[in-house]
């Protein structure tokens, strides 16, 4: 911190600040891979973010395509380049660890976003905790199915870090309904296909039992709902819900077979781009983005902070609309 | 226990004879044996609802294995066919669509509109491929290698990467609907059977596939068109892989760039375990289709048990293995 109060301090004396700003910031993303949408809406972000619209930051978009070694790969090309900051999402918990400390040794400051990375060696974080979203989804079914019947819980891959954090928010909320069980448990790897398949086969072994559904990303909740028409039942006899805010599920929302808890990848990469900048800047930088204004929970607080939690918000009848027309 | 069963049930034929039965009907009777152990374990195994969802279940990839089977006799392998389907699915589903950012111009058309679509990307996928294997010897491995890294490409750059919701319920049809009782995928599967059964078993066109797959040179030296019958399979491939993506996107009412990930593992899974070598030359369209139903039947009833799917797919991996060492012994044997 003292290192950084010099820093800067030294550049404002240095330099007029106009200048600075005037000097173009190379700045790279590296998210662990663009196939699916959420990743695209968090990349998408970053392109409109004011900075970058401005010219004032020359952003760069890697795409990790789910291999920690490409990553691995893409930073070193970033700090043979010079890159002044870089944003980091990456793959596995572990083998993103290495490419942060190269980083660090070059001295290019790295936040991350979205996933975790288990080094202290980020500038900063910004992302949300899976744990509450496990909660907040499991809650909602419970909810509605008046905390008594059974229910299933469809799982993303075994292992990964959102698997484990949304299971352990998904238990914290069963453990409130003592009288809930749950008659099944399986994977289905954040599958649409996988899941429809899973839940077809559970609706046939436990006919007229499941009451509620609890598929940790929306992409299998949407599963099940298909399962659940093409076995001839109604959706509204069965309690829902999602994660994640994709717009398939928003659509679902509106017509009222699912809960979907958003996650909000604008927020977490324009965040994070946000601190980005100011640590390239070495603290001369105040955020552009407009959702800290959104989020008074989560305040840029001058970038001091290790960490930024950015809200999860529950997709309802009230905010759908808004949100569809935000993915336009 | 099955060639126990077979023994004792044929024992005034001669070994060779009885060898050939066992060839035919082995993968049957494994299959009936499974079918039986499951009833047996599970009360709802065998109720109808249960059985149209096995078979609804199989439709995919046993649309897939039919293709696959085509290429493999040949000696060839596409391992294309995942990224196909999800080409296919993406392409026809934004003819259907009625979202306003996802379809193209003029969006939703009628769905055979969007069949046609969705079978001639199929169709130009393997024709690209087989152009390749046939004309500049290229091995098939390596060709639909590439293609299954090119058409993934594809499918993200044609939708953008984000799916295509919201298909028309004249195309969702293809997926969900049902004639008298009947699922569609599952006719569309016994249609695709049914003709392939037939142009293999009846057609000359089956027979130099054999004969191309059995002995390249000597069906070269006879006369045949062999660069022509190595071309045409691939096309048959692709066109099955473009019905198999539409249908899959069809019954999730969506159609994902991530879609059919790993579907060519099943479908060679199926094609190997119903018994065609995969040297070519050898094998029926009758013994893919159990096959993939064996895959099918194996998946539904550990979930029904509730087993994990981590389970299924250990089996997976040991009943293709053995299927193929049961094929190695019947060769030696032969």
């Amino acid at each position: 911190m003292k290192k950084l109060m010099i820093a800067l301090a030294s550049a404002t004396v240095l330099f007029a600040s106009s200048a600075i700003a005037q000097e173009k910031l190379k700045i790279g993303a590296a998210p662990y891979g663009l196939n699916a949408e959420f990743m695209q809406i968090w990349s998408a972000a970053l392109e409109e973010h004011p900075a970058v619209k401005s010219g004032e930051v020359e952003l760069t978009v890697f795409d990790g395509r789910y291999d920690a070694l490409v990553q691995q790969e893409q930073f070193n090309t970033m700090i043979t380049q010079k890159f002044n900051a870089i944003i980091f999402v990456p793959i596995d918990i572990e083998a993103g660890a290495t490419a942060v400390q190269a980083a660090a040794d070059a001295g290019i400051p790295v936040v991350g976003s979205n996933t975790r990375v288990n080094s202290d060696l980020l500038a900063a974080y910004v992302g949300s905790d899976d744990t509450i979203s496990g909660y907040m989804e499991a809650k909602a079914v419970l909810d509605k199915i008046g905390c008594k019947g059974n229910v299933v819980i469809i799982e993303g891959p075994i292992g990964q870090s959102a698997q484990i954090s949304r299971l352990e928010g998904n238990q914290k909320a069963l453990a409130e309904c003592p009288d809930v069980k749950v008659l099944e448990q399986q994977t289905a790897n954040w599958s649409r296909a996988e899941a429809q398949t899973l839940m077809e086969n559970w609706l046939t072994s436990h006919p007229g039992q499941i009451n509620g559904v609890i598929g940790q990303n929306d992409e299998m909740a949407l599963g099940a709902v298909e399962a659940i028409k093409s076995a001839g039942l109604k959706t509204s006899d069965f309690a829902i819900a999602g994660i994640d805010g994709i717009t398939d599920a928003l659509t679902a929302v509106k017509e009222g077979t699912i809960t979907s808890i958003l996650q909000d990848a604008r927020a977490q990469a324009q965040g994070a781009l946000d601190l980005a900048i100011l640590h390239a800047r070495k603290g001369d930088y105040k955020p552009q983005s407009d959702i800290w204004a959104q989020y008074p929970d989560m305040p840029f607080n001058d970038g001091k902070d290790k960490e930024y939690n950015v809200p999860w918000t529950p997709v309802t009848a009230d905010n759908v609309d808004k949100l569809l027309e935000m993915r336009k | 226990m099955s060639s126990i069963e077979n023994k004792s049930s044929s024992s005034w034929l001669n070994s060779d004879r009885r060898r050939l039965i066992l060839q035919e009907y082995g993968i049957f009777l494994a299959f009936l044996l499974l079918v039986g152990i499951l009833a047996l374990s599970n009360e709802f195994f065998l109720t109808p609802g249960n059985i149209s969802n096995v078979l609804l279940q199989t439709s995919i990839n046993g649309v897939l294995a039919i293709g696959m089977t085509f290429v493999i006799l040949t000696r060839g392998i596409d391992l294309s066919v995942g990224s196909v389907v999800a080409l296919a699915g993406m392409v026809s589903a934004s003819f259907v669509t009625s979202s306003a950012t996802a379809g193209i111009a003029g969006a939703p058309y009628p769905m055979v509109v969007a069949l046609a679509a969705g079978i001639l990307v199929g169709v130009c996928c393997g024709a690209l491929v087989g152009f390749i294997v046939s004309r500049f010897s290229v091995p098939a491995f390596v060709a639909t290698l590439g293609m299954l890294s090119a058409a993934r490409g594809a499918t993200l750059i044609y939708g953008g990467g984000k799916p295509v919701p919201a298909l028309s319920p004249d195309f969702r049809w293809i997926g969900t609907g049902n004639i008298l009782g009947i699922p569609m995928p599952v006719i569309l599967l016994a249609v695709v059977f049914a003709g392939s059964w037939w142009v293999l078993t009846r057609t000359r066109f089956g027979r130099y596939i054999y004969a191309v797959g059995g002995n390249p040179h000597a069906a070269k030296t006879s006369g045949l068109n062999v660069t022509r019958i190595r071309f045409l399979v691939y096309v048959i491939s692709g066109a099955l892989s473009g019905l198999a993506g539409m249908i899959l996107s069809a019954r999730t009412g969506s159609a994902l760039p991530q879609a059919g990930i790993a579907y060519e593992l099943d479908a060679i899974a199926a094609v190997v375990i119903g018994g065609t070598s995969l040297s070519g030359g050898v094998g029926r369209v009758t013994g893919t289709l159990i096959g993939a139903l064996i895959i099918g039947v194996m998946n539904n009833g550990l979930d029904l048990m509730g087993i994990q799917s981590y389970y299924q797919q250990v089996l997976k991996g040991a009943l293709i293995v053995g299927a193929v060492m049961l094929d190695q012994k019947r060769n030696q044997g032969g």
